[in-house]
């Protein structure tokens, strides 16, 4: 059984990558990401001084500020700013800035689809870019439920309307390379695996959401390696820059 | 699908005719209450503190179809915006939800309701033991059956009585409607709506205080007099099944 | 006040409550390595559940659900609408949940709380992705008119689980819903038929006589679960989702299919074995919430 897609992309082919680092100049850290049409501008103010009301001073506080495209922001943005916030709160270390607060603009650029793992992706680099201290990086992954029970990546706003259920996950990039020594002693393979977010919609039986996750898990190694080369590059251009 | 953007305008059916005569004739004194009371017969009135956990102190009240909860919380730290003050700070909030009526509301604050609870209660409470610090006073109306102002001001000062917050004493609220030659206690919505004049007495039966009194429409004297003693009279009475609910609470957890 | 257990730790010098409210994480930590939470529940047991139908006398369906201390209540108000081109047979729902000031005292008036939009999204992507209703027995008139349920969640007491208190009382308030009988007149109104009313002089039809109740299929349930180093602990209160941050909600619909897998973010990574782990908790508490639904509306019906 198989889906024709737009290109000829076979099922778990995600869309051509894109990322660049510090494409705002006022901004702390910024990054734009996107995945085929879908594009999303995140910009990163801060470390500043101060928590808002109800934070916890004792930790860094993380301020998720969603911009659409068009229009006010309504419920499903504030759902959105939401997860953006626990999730990017879940990698941050929050520890080494108590009382602080770092707000994340997120401009959406372009929606075609997968656009809250485009963000959480962007996000994700604009944080690296700012130099805001973090246990890991993360890799946010959609995957679409076809009618037919068939497991699709990465799926364009066509193939979004015509899905039987979806579930965005995001998993922890593997550590070896992006945190200092001291804390390499997670082990890598399993620690890859976990969920730190999982949003679904749809109905789906609990078999076909761990068929999503295995199929997820196994697009995010591509993803984070796209992720780390692409900030690797950037960084090596940076500090040529600089010298 | 919940609508989004564009709200469909939509409204509530009606009944086809309203074929129910005008129930309060002017002349007829025979007419009788929609819900068969006696006219200077209150709605059976239900109390019970401790119904918000989280909170400091809270009461729900229940007349007839009027349901109100209020919880109350602190004495805690005042807004930062405020200046010092050596007595403490009431702050009342009144809100309705939005199938509080009979139409379909917006579920939003009422600001009149929310500083009249604030007048009614502020001279009971002793606003010296706490200060530099507020007592906020949250009342949320879940159905209005008429009436809804003085039962949220009885729940309110039961639920400041919960919180443990120091009170010369309870504060009773009980209104009165003027509906041609007749008063009536306690009106329900529907009276409410034909009343031509209303009056609200909130007070300290104990300490024979009235702590707020509102006259709204047309009054004579002799009426007012009237309605008033009928008011601090079921206000005293109201006042004892108040105190009976909290000595029963207070009983209950001593067990 | 004792301390119940002396082992050389601080615990043993402190009084219980100090200890609490000073290191709440060692204070849980210490319960959680005996298998027990501070309210004596085992670490996968829900808090006492009820639930009372029709606890709203102005609206057409309402429910009041308590989990624990956390209660809401929920109010469905039908008005009608004109139905959209694309869907002329169809009615439609609008989901709304509120935290009004007496709930917690985290929320001030004016200032609504962050929570309550991101829940009244959860459920109404949880209520529609389930199809527990067929938006099509909403319908009136074709392409003329159709219902619009207005439900409203209000949380009288937030302590913790609040999205699985918001969704039973959501499906007992749709269970108890009576739509009221009504016709249309001659300018295209929809009006209401008084039941009084005796059929003799009716010059209407009414047009929906036999449509009084919705069929709910596949009605969804729910369990939030927190994480914690090994721990699973279900149905937390508002201090331990406080202290313990991971929160993972999973909804189940009555032939066990999957309506959501929640986990918004969390310091906790849930693996497969913890995947499955909260599946089951949830599996077994959705048995116990269909019976108390069951019950609630048997018990209405002897009435």
């Amino acid at each position: 059984m198989e889906i024709d897609r737009d290109h000829g992309r076979s099922p778990s082919q995600l869309r051509p990558l894109s990322c660049s680092r510090n494409v705002l100049h006022r901004a702390h850290g910024s990054a734009s990401w996107s995945q085929g049409e879908t594009k999303v501008l995140a910009a990163v103010y801060g470390p500043k001084a101060g928590t808002k009301k109800n934070e916890n001073p004792e930790k860094a506080c993380i301020e998720v500020i969603w911009k659409p495209k068009t229009g006010q922001i309504g419920k499903l943005e504030r759902e959105y700013e939401m997860i953006l916030k626990r999730t990017l709160q879940s990698i941050c270390i929050l520890t080494l800035n108590p009382n602080t607060t770092t707000s994340i603009i997120v401009q959406v650029v372009n929606d075609d689809g997968a656009l809250l793992v485009c963000a959480i992706n962007a996000a994700c680099a604009a944080l690296v870019d700012a130099g805001i201290p973090m246990k890991h990086l993360a890799v946010a992954i959609c995957c679409c439920l076809a009618e037919s029970g068939y497991v699709i990546l990465d799926p364009t706003k066509l193939e979004e309307l015509k899905m039987r259920g979806f579930a965005y996950l995001v998993f922890p990039n593997s550590v070896l390379s992006v945190l200092p020594e001291g804390s390499s002693l997670v082990e890598g393979e399993p620690m890859e695996n976990g969920i730190i977010t999982s949003v679904t919609h749809g109905v789906m039986s609990v078999e076909e959401y761990l068929k999503c996750l295995e199929r997820g898990r196994a697009a995010s190694a591509k993803l984070s390696d796209f992720l780390r080369r692409s900030l690797q590059s950037q960084l090596s251009n940076d500090s040529s820059k600089a010298a | 699908m919940a609508s989004k953007g564009a709200a469909p305008s939509t409204y509530t059916p009606t009944p086809t005719k309203k074929t129910r005569p005008p129930i309060f004739s002017d002349s007829d004194v025979d007419w009788l209450r929609p819900d068969g009371r006696g006219f200077h017969q209150c709605r059976p009135a239900f109390f019970r503190t401790g119904a918000v956990n989280s909170a400091a102190g809270s009461a729900y009240a229940e007349f007839g179809n009027t349901k109100v909860i209020v919880s109350v919380f602190g004495p805690r730290e005042s807004k930062k915006a405020m200046m010092y003050s050596d007595v403490g700070r009431l702050n009342c909030n009144v809100s309705y939800t939005t199938f509080a009526t009979p139409v379909r509301g917006q579920g939003s604050d009422n600001k009149e309701f929310s500083s009249m609870l604030h007048k009614a209660l502020e001279g009971a409470i002793m606003l010296e033991t706490f200060p530099k610090t507020t007592v906020d006073v949250f009342a949320l109306v879940l159905e209005s059956g008429g009436s809804d102002l003085p039962v949220v001001i009885s729940c309110a000062s039961l639920a400041l009585a919960d919180a443990g917050i120091m009170m010369y004493d309870l504060v009773a609220g009980v209104s009165v409607s003027c509906l041609g030659r007749n008063l009536i206690i306690d009106p329900i919505l529907e009276e409410e709506t034909f009343q031509d004049g209303s009056l609200i007495i909130t007070c300290m039966p104990s300490r024979y205080e009235v702590t707020q009194l509102t006259i709204s429409g047309e009054w004579s004297t002799a009426k007012l007099n009237e309605a008033m003693e009928l008011c601090l009279d079921a206000c005293s009475k109201l006042a004892k099944i108040m105190r009976s609910c909290l000595k029963e609470a207070a009983s209950a957890s001593q067990d | 006040m004792g301390v119940p257990d002396a082992s050389g730790d601080l615990s043993s010098e402190m009084e219980v409550d100090a200890f609490r409210r000073l290191f709440p994480l060692r204070y849980f930590e210490r319960h959680l390595s005996e298998s027990v939470r501070p309210d004596a529940r085992p670490l996968g047991r829900a808090r006492d559940t009820t639930l009372a139908l029709g606890a709203v006398a102005s609206a057409h369906g309402s429910a009041l659900a308590k989990i624990g201390s956390t209660t809401m209540l929920a109010a469905i108000k039908m008005e009608v609408m004109t139905p959209s081109t694309e869907s002329p047979d169809e009615g439609c729902i609008a989901i709304d949940f509120h935290m009004p000031p007496i709930c917690s005292p985290i929320v001030r008036p004016g200032r609504p709380a962050e929570a309550a939009p991101v829940i009244s999204k959860q459920l109404s992507d949880t209520i529609s992705s389930s199809g527990m209703i067929n938006l099509k027995e909403l319908s009136l008139v074709s392409g003329k008119a159709a219902w619009i349920a207005y439900l409203d969640i209000y949380c009288l007491d937030a302590d913790g689980a609040l999205f699985d208190a918001a969704l039973l009382s959501a499906v007992a308030a749709f269970s108890h819903l009576q739509i009221p009988i009504v016709s249309l007149n001659d300018d295209g109104k929809i009006v209401v038929i008084l039941e009084e009313d005796d059929g003799t002089k009716l010059e209407k039809e009414p047009v929906n006589r036999e449509k009084r109740k919705l069929t709910l299929s596949s009605i969804p349930f729910s369990l939030t679960c927190i994480l914690h180093k090994n721990y699973i602990l279900a149905d937390p209160t508002a201090e331990e989702e406080s202290i313990m941050e991971t929160l993972v909600t999973v909804g189940l619909d009555s032939s066990s299919r999957l309506v959501s897998f929640y986990k918004p973010g969390g310091p906790v990574l849930a693996y497969t074995s913890a995947v499955q782990d909260c599946v089951a908790l949830t599996r077994q508490r959705v048995k116990e919430l269909q019976e108390i639904l069951d019950e609630a509306i048997s018990g209405m019906e002897i009435d």
